[in-house]
């Protein structure tokens, strides 16, 4: 079975899902699990597959959320047309930060300290310009997208239940646009990029071009999670643009693995889950959580799906 | 330096006109001329030091020159970028074998096949994004890493990861990715260093097949023996500048080459 259609059988499992789960906290998780497994998987594009540590993902994460809603508002467009122009804004803004960081080589620690300090000025100019954004308070979302539904026609996204399809839908077609990016000839100068960008570009890869098409594209896909996210939450605020936000990004993956396109969704899975399960207080909580973590990036460094696999192949093996 | 002698009648690929490059106060190519035309085998020799390596890296844009042209097809390229220059059809291997770890050996050639696949489909290779069978380059890629693991001997070491490779596979797979990038001028930076006599004799084999089936040769290597075998012609270098031109046998018994090996008090060899 191809790795595309294993996707399709999952998601069908999940489509399913919601006829034996009845629960709206469930359901809801499952939401957010969604939207930051897309989040996660676009993130590896960058990270995983191209070998470029971004610490921009959650900048363009928070700026489609506060320009999908500034365009709806002040332009008067539909959410879906906010958010592609949202995504336009984003892709601009990436394609600037990609050219400056590719431009001067920036590899390894010194592409993620220049692209965090770009992070950090957008979450600063969100963060104190109170007449657009309303500054820390943040702004609530009252608006909700609406929705062609044959037999219904146009409604308004507004159950946790019509979030959850259209979260899952996204996140598939996340991961099946991924999955082909990564199988064909750019997913091979990708690999090229990540493991030896010296050789790539003797065997006539444009290693600048492929960088920035990698960042640019994940950051795109950021923009749209971005969008959802916000609109589901019904709220934005600067946190969205922060470096915790980036990190617990990064967590989602190194928790999942990034050897495989999909495998960030099993870490945004549990790191979204995981505080709603363990119920202790909240500093308890937070050790307990931070140790689980830790130790499983520790003892599990391929991340869950790759010990999985490995586990997998050993015992088909014997 | 005038023009360099090459083949009666054969066209020039290659023009290397008063090539310099200084890092710092150290010169590692002095006002060096040559020039490479298709279809011959080069042979470049020199003692340690004698700026070989950095001979490559100018001509294949790893590095850009201080002074001097390199013309190619009636083209400057010094100072392009190395990709640019690879899609141009110069492609270069590296002394120390340069590979991608985690990957077999056929998935190296595959990403080697990425100026195969540009000058088949162009920009229609965005079209294979939404549908792999597009222009059906991918069977023809394939068929050609086939082809090539054939012809640099690797069919033993095809679907094992590179880190598993011994050191003369290394080697070897890297000539293989250089030939999936079809050049026109293959730049080989000491193909034969750390090889055994065998693994010696059979890559002398490969080149001589890839020279055979179109592909020009620029070798530099310690190894007299093997570049005297290998050439057709050989250019000897000594402090980065050219001390001596002409058939192997020829520059081999240059004093001027002698000198330069083996020291000024012995003449004689």
């Amino acid at each position: 079975m191809t790795a595309s259609a294993r996707v399709l059988v999952v998601a069908a499992a999940f489509a399913l899902l919601p006829v034996l789960i009845k629960s709206d906290f469930i359901l809801t998780i499952l939401v957010f699990s969604f939207l930051l497994g897309m989040l996660a998987v676009s993130f590896n594009l960058i990270f995983g597959f191209t070998g470029q540590l971004s610490m921009f993902h959650a900048a363009a994460f928070g700026i489609a959320a506060y320009a999908t809603h500034l365009a709806m508002v002040h332009l008067g467009v539909s959410f879906w047309t906010g958010m592609l122009l949202a995504a336009t804004l984003v892709a601009v803004l990436s394609l600037i930060v990609g050219i400056i960081c590719f431009r001067f080589r920036l590899k390894e620690f010194y592409f993620a300290v220049v692209t965090l300090a770009f992070s950090e000025m957008a979450r600063l100019v969100v963060l104190n310009w109170n007449s657009v954004t309303n500054g820390t308070l943040g702004i609530i979302l009252q608006d909700k997208p609406s929705l062609w539904l044959p037999g219904q026609g146009v409604v308004k996204v507004d159950s946790t239940l019509m979030w959850y399809f259209i979260s899952l839908a996204a996140l598939v077609l996340t991961v099946l646009v991924c999955l082909r990016v990564i199988s064909s000839w750019m997913g091979r100068s990708f690999a090229a990029i990540r493991l030896n960008d010296e050789l790539g570009d003797t065997l006539g890869i444009n290693v600048f071009r492929y960088k920035l098409a990698a960042f640019a594209a994940g950051n795109l896909i950021a923009a749209f999670t971005g969008s959802l996210y916000a609109f589901f939450l019904g709220s934005i605020e600067p946190g969205f643009l922060s470096i915790e936000q980036s990190l617990a990004i990064v967590a989602m993956v190194l928790l999942g693995g990034r050897g495989a396109v999909a495998a960030p969704v099993i870490g945004a899975l549990v790191l979204t889950s995981l505080p709603h399960l363990i119920h202790f207080g909240a500093e308890v909580r937070s050790i307990v959580y931070g140790s689980i973590l830790i130790l499983t990036i520790l003892l599990m460094p391929q991340g869950i799906y790759g010990t999985l696999s490995n586990l997998g192949r050993r015992r088909r093996a014997a | 330096m005038g023009r360099s002698p090459t083949w009666d009648g054969a066209v020039v690929l290659l023009e290397v006109t008063g090539l310099t490059k200084r890092f710092g106060g150290l010169t590692a190519v002095a006002d060096l001329s040559f020039s490479i035309a298709k279809g011959e085998i080069v042979g470049v020799f020199g003692p340690n030091g004698s700026g070989k390596t950095t001979l490559l890296s100018l001509i294949a844009g790893v590095i850009g020159p201080t002074s001097g042209t390199i013309v190619w097809k009636s083209r400057q390229i010094q100072g392009e970028k190395p990709h640019d220059i690879a899609a141009a059809g110069i492609v270069k291997t590296f002394q120390n074998p340069q590979l991608f770890s985690e990957l077999s050996a056929f998935e190296h050639l595959m990403i080697a096949s990425h100026l195969m696949l540009k000058r088949r489909l162009g920009w229609h290779r965005i079209a294979t994004l939404l549908n792999p069978d597009a222009g059906r380059a991918g069977p023809d890629l394939e068929r050609r890493a086939g082809e090539v693991i054939q012809l640099c001997r690797l069919d033993a070491a095809r679907d094992q990861l590179a880190v598993g490779l011994s050191y003369g596979e290394e080697k070897m797979l890297g000539v293989a990715m250089a030939l999936m990038c079809e050049p026109e001028l293959l730049l080989l930076d000491e193909p034969a260093s750390g090889l055994g006599q065998a693994e010696i004799e059979s890559l002398e084999s490969v080149l001589r097949d890839l020279r055979d089936h179109g592909t020009t040769l620029c070798v530099i290597d310690h190894k007299v023996g093997f570049l005297g075998r290998l050439a057709d012609r050989a250019i000897s270098l000594h402090h980065g500048a050219k001390i001596a031109e002409g058939t192997p046998a020829n520059v081999l018994r240059d004093p001027n080459v002698i000198r330069a090996y083996l020291g000024q008090h012995h003449d004689r060899v």
